[in-house]
């Protein structure tokens, strides 16, 4: 391993360093490129076609794909149920969300206390749920939540408790909510929980040594310390939450109370997929993309401007 | 990042001999906290592990923690669906994973080791647009990315499912702060000057340095392809390519003639997940190296 | 890096590709057939499917049948819809009743009269009609059908005494008084996530909900035949008479199993399903026909059913239209999907052959099973479908979700279907009547 040697620093850099980054850079770019930015030209490209029917519109070149403009847009802007869709997954992430990186936020801080006893347990029992697919995952919540196969109705029953129905219109959001931060918690727990373990200990020391209780320690030197990565995870979960797909829609099946349309995305997905009508759909996804990169990049020029003023 | 990166020694003074008693009942809070947490994330797994033992009759009308007695013969039965294509779908799913986890950590730890140690032009343009790469929805990509992929003649490959599941902006970001934090700009500067390639000081020592670091990104890649569901679902036409988790799906959506075959799913459910709980145990010997213990100290 | 040289070269082809346009014309010039070996895929998910193909394949050596299981459903429809479109689609596909419409107007299935037209005489009228939709092509060949029934368990109905209905209102009679008797069981449920099952008792009184007059479509999902299903379910829904849980989920399943519901109004192939689900009542079950509108009356409708079409990417049609013909309508052939699929033959001599001549296992109780399910088979009333079955659907479980769950109005529920069908056909370009 080199060490500290100092020498004198050459004059006129080498080229190197100048030149290695974009190397360095070039498979994600180039990755980048091919998976993300040339679908999504495709995607917009899409989203301003639409496809034409001659008479039945059976048989051959009955479907021609023409030119639409800006319809498929003004479609979209004026969709009363898409309108609805992003009320509820506000209402939603309003729960998921702070739920989510509270929890996520706490069990780091534990984990990172001294003295914690099985540690290395819990830590992999709460990273757990997010291994297990979100199509099962829907399956085993499915069978907690359902009154009649659910342990938890059962009990209640034998307790003489009131059972809730966790898929009336008061509760439903809890439910699905629930899926969500049980199956998000761990991996954010994991990465608050990562750059907790990059602080020096000697910051701790000094502040015992000033007296300083461990409340105290994590509140005013562990949460700031930790502020950047809460930001990105709170940057993640939010786009997540306004992408939220899978938990409606696996429970879906189990209750009259999901329509097709809960959220943005299944009614992105309807159009795609059920309808048929992929112009319409791309349409709609270009207007969620803008609308969470215009809300998340204030977030993001916040985060980066707070890192840059770390060293890097 | 504003600390650097050093081993924890564990430091004892005569001080904490004092305080050791008031430190210990703090130990029991975090322990508690921690249990229940575990224990509510535990709890669906255990149905899994419970439910799998049941036969089909025992599903509907045991008391759902009450294990019962069919688990060998589910997992017989799923042995025998379509001659054990089962198994075949998790070799797939390894393959997509171990193999998809390995390329994006690979590229991931370019990409981040990059952008923390270097200052270029357009650094952070180029670190925002890969973040961005999340916004737009993976449900809307995959129609055009099939169609990209058949116009190259790759659709219903394996190829198709690896390729796109190689870049993963989140483990640039976290490969970013690692590099950031466990690789000193010091030791690469005395690196250059001692007139060492740009490569070679990537690869002979920075990438040492990150590796406690990489070990997350690989584990995290590894589970979000793991449980890929929709990308997989419109590359894929082959069943004999499907990994687990859309293998399990046409075992659900058999069609209103047939019934769902909730046994065999619940069984392949549990036997998916077991193979990630012995990554991570695995992986834990990794984590429990102190993280990020540089081989330099400033 | 390799990675790099690949995916540059990938972006070279993609670049070219998207600069040349992404338009989609099909090959409409037809290749003269070889005569060598030739290898067919399959995309289908009737259970089973691929021990029926074994058998052809050790007969046929030169054309070798290979089955690809999917996934069944309104998603599998856009997947071969945008698997045709990179012209990447497998020769033979499962398609439903219901979704030829939408495939023919895609482009995805051919034109196979010449090749298959011949196998007309096995099917009935009904049926045939609706892979013809009405005109001189042929798009696919009929697998299986479903003709609807009543389903009861024999020992409740006599524990309660409760006669089996023979007309509807009979059938709500029988709702209300096992309500009476005991309050914790009901008849059965009203499903809003089984539009198909829905669609079939509308069939049987009388509706039709797509009809062309000329180049225009006709929307009549709320006529006057469907109002009367929409407002006879809503009914006892409100009332509380039936329970308003969707069906085919784990708790359907137990009240299926713990008695908690009696009876289902299902199709020919719920044998299969009740195994399954609730294997604990074997033989507890018997069959009877659907209740009538009017008594004396002998209709049924039909839930699911499907076909194997061949799609206009295959390039062995002939081939593969032989094989489409064995399948569904050779005698080896059908038992063996009777057999492995536990499906119920659309080819009309199967209906009443040897391989329906024993009562399933599960209905080892009525061993006229078979025999009674083919004199319903021959009343059923021919479904009449068009191209945008898929949003129809939707709209149902959407308008018709709510309405279970709030016990409100179902004819209003009916009529946000009809306009959102309409909506949907208008927007996509159809000329609508």
């Amino acid at each position: 391993m080199a060490t500290a040697t100092v020498r004198p620093r050459k004059r006129g850099r080498p080229s190197g360093p100048r030149v290695a980054p974009y190397g360095f850079l070039a498979p994600a770019g180039i990755l980048f490129a091919l998976i993300f930015a040339l679908p999504i030209g495709y995607a917009v490209y899409l989203s301003l076609r639409k496809v034409e029917i001659k008479g039945l519109g059976l048989g051959k070149n009955a479907r021609h794909e023409v030119w639409a403009g800006l319809s498929n847009y003004t479609g979209v802007l004026s969709d009363h149920e898409l309108f609805a869709g992003a009320l509820r997954i506000l209402g939603y992430g309003a729960i998921v969300v702070p739920t989510m990186l509270g929890l996520a936020l706490l069990f780091a801080l534990m984990l990172d206390s001294k003295h914690t006893r099985a540690g290395g347990f819990s830590r992999l029992a709460i990273f757990l749920p997010y291994a297990v697919p979100g199509v099962v995952a829907a399956l085993l919540w499915g069978f907690l939540y359902l009154p009649t196969v659910s342990p938890f109705t059962y009990l209640l029953d034998k307790l003489g408790l009131p059972e809730p129905d966790l898929f009336s219109s008061g509760l439903l959001f809890g439910s699905l909510a629930n899926i969500a931060v049980w199956g998000g918690t761990g991996f954010n727990m994991i990465v608050i929980y990562t750059s907790l373990r990059a602080i020096s200990p000697d910051i701790y020391e000094a502040a015992r040594i000033d007296g300083a209780s461990e409340l105290q320690i994590a509140l005013r030197i562990k949460i700031p310390t930790v502020a950047p990565a809460l930001i990105l995870t709170f940057f993640f979960s939010v786009i997540a939450t306004f992408q939220v797909f899978s938990e409606p829609t696996t429970l879906k099946p189990l209750t009259n109370a999901i329509s097709t349309t809960w959220s943005p995305l299944m009614k992105v997905y309807q159009d795609a997929f059920v309808r048929g009508d992929i112009y319409s759909a791309a349409a709609t996804s270009v207007v969620i993309a803008i609308v969470t990169l215009v809300l998340s990049f204030g977030f993001l020029k916040a985060a980066n401007s707070r890192t840059d003023q770390g060293a890097s | 990042m504003s600390a650097t990166a050093v081993a924890r020694p564990e430091v004892r003074t005569a001080s904490d001999t004092a305080r050791r008693r008031g430190l210990r009942r703090l130990g029991l809070i975090p322990t508690v906290v921690l249990l229940l947490g575990a224990a509510y994330c535990l709890l669906p797994v255990a149905w899994v592990l419970v439910a799998s033992t049941k036969s089909s009759s025992e599903l509907f009308s045991t008391f759902t923690f009450l294990p019962g007695s069919g688990l060998a013969d589910n997992v017989k039965e799923l042995s025998a669906y379509r001659d054990g294509v089962y198994w075949q779908w998790m070799l797939n799913s390894l393959f997509y994973a171990g193999l998809g986890a390995l390329l994006s950590t690979a590229v991931s730890a370019l990409s981040g080791y990059a952008l923390a140690k270097y200052r270029f032009r357009g650094r952070e343009t180029i670190f925002n647009v890969l973040l961005t790469g999340v916004l737009m929805p993976p449900v809307i990509l995959a129609i055009p990315q099939y169609l990209l992929m058949a116009k190259a003649d790759l659709a219903d490959s394996y190829l198709s499912v690896l390729l796109p599941s190689i870049l993963s902006p989140y483990g640039i970001y976290l490969a970013r702060i690692y590099a950031a934090a466990a690789v000193p700009d010091d030791v690469v500067e005395a690196a250059r000057m001692d007139g060492a390639r740009e490569w070679g000081i990537f690869s002979r020592i920075g990438l040492p340095m990150m590796l406690p670091g990489l070990v997350t990104v690989f584990l995290f890649q590894f589970v979000a392809i793991w449980n890929n569901f929709l990308l997989p679902f419109i590359m894929l036409g082959d069943d004999e390519k499907f990994p687990v988790t859309l293998g399990l799906y046409t075992l659900l959506q058999q069609g209103a003639s047939a019934p769902a075959l909730y046994t065999l799913v619940i069984t392949g459910a549990m036997l998916a997940i077991v193979p990630l709980i012995a990554l991570f145990l695995v992986i834990q010997r990794f984590w429990s190296l102190d993280l990020l213990s540089g081989a330099v100290k400033s | 890096m390799r990675n790099s040289l690949i995916a540059k070269a990938t972006v070279a082809v993609l670049g070219a590709a998207l600069l040349a346009g992404c338009s989609s014309s099909s090959d409409s010039t037809p290749k003269a057939e070889d005569t060598g070996p030739v290898s067919l895929t399959y995309w289908a998910w009737a259970p089973g499917l691929d021990k029926v193909v074994d058998i052809w394949n050790k007969k046929n050596p030169n054309i070798k049948v290979t089955v690809k299981k999917q996934a069944s459903g309104d998603d599998l429809v856009t997947k071969i819809i945008t698997a045709s479109k990179a012209h990447k689609a497998p020769d033979l596909v499962q398609a439903e009743f219901q979704a030829l419409p939408t495939l023919v107007s895609n482009d995805v299935l051919a034109d196979i009269s010449s090749e298959a037209g011949s196998a007309k005489s096995e099917f009935a009228d009904g049926v045939w009609q609706q892979v013809t939709l009405g005109s001189d092509a042929l798009y696919a060949i009929p697998q299986d059908t479903g003709p609807l029934m009543f389903y009861y368990r024999q020992d409740l109905f006599k524990k309660y005494g409760l006669t089996v209905p023979k007309t509807w209102d009979d059938f709500a009679a029988t709702a209300r008084a096992l309500k009476k008797k005991d309050s914790k069981r009901s008849l059965t449920t009203f499903s809003s996530n089984d539009a198909g099952l829905f669609a079939g008792l509308a069939q049987q009184a009388g509706a039709k909900w797509w009809t062309t007059s000329g180049d225009k479509w006709n929307v009549g999902i709320d006529d006057a035949a469907s109002k009367k299903v929409a407002d006879f379910w809503g009914g006892l829904v409100k009332e509380g008479a039936v329970d308003n849980q969707p069906m085919y989920t784990p708790a359907w399943n137990k009240a299926l199993n713990t008695g908690t519901q009696i009876a289902w109004v299902s199709a020919v192939w719920a044998p299969g399903v009740l195994t399954t689900a609730a294997p604990d009542t074997k033989g507890k079950w018997a069959m009877a026909p659907l209740p009538q509108w009017s008594a004396g009356e002998n209709k049924t409708g039909s839930w699911g059913g499907s076909t194997t079409g061949i799609t206009t990417d295959s390039k062995h049609k002939a081939a593969a239209a032989k094989f489409a013909t064995w399948l569904n309508t050779d005698p080896e052939a059908v038992a063996a999907l009777v057999k492995n699929g536990g499906i119920y033959p659309a080819a009309t001599t199967a209906q009443t052959g040897s391989a329906l001549s024993t009562a399933p296992e599960f209905f080892s109780n009525q061993p006229t099973f078979y025999t009674d399910a083919a004199a319903i088979a021959k009343t059923t009333a021919a479904g009449a479908w068009g191209p945008n079955v898929n949003v129809a659907y939707s709209a149902f479980k959407d308008a018709f979700g709510k309405a279970a769950q709030n016990k409100t109005d179902f004819t209003s529920a009916l009529d946000s279907m009809q306009s959102t069908t309409v909506a949907d056909l208008k927007k996509q370009g159809f000329t609508v009547g």
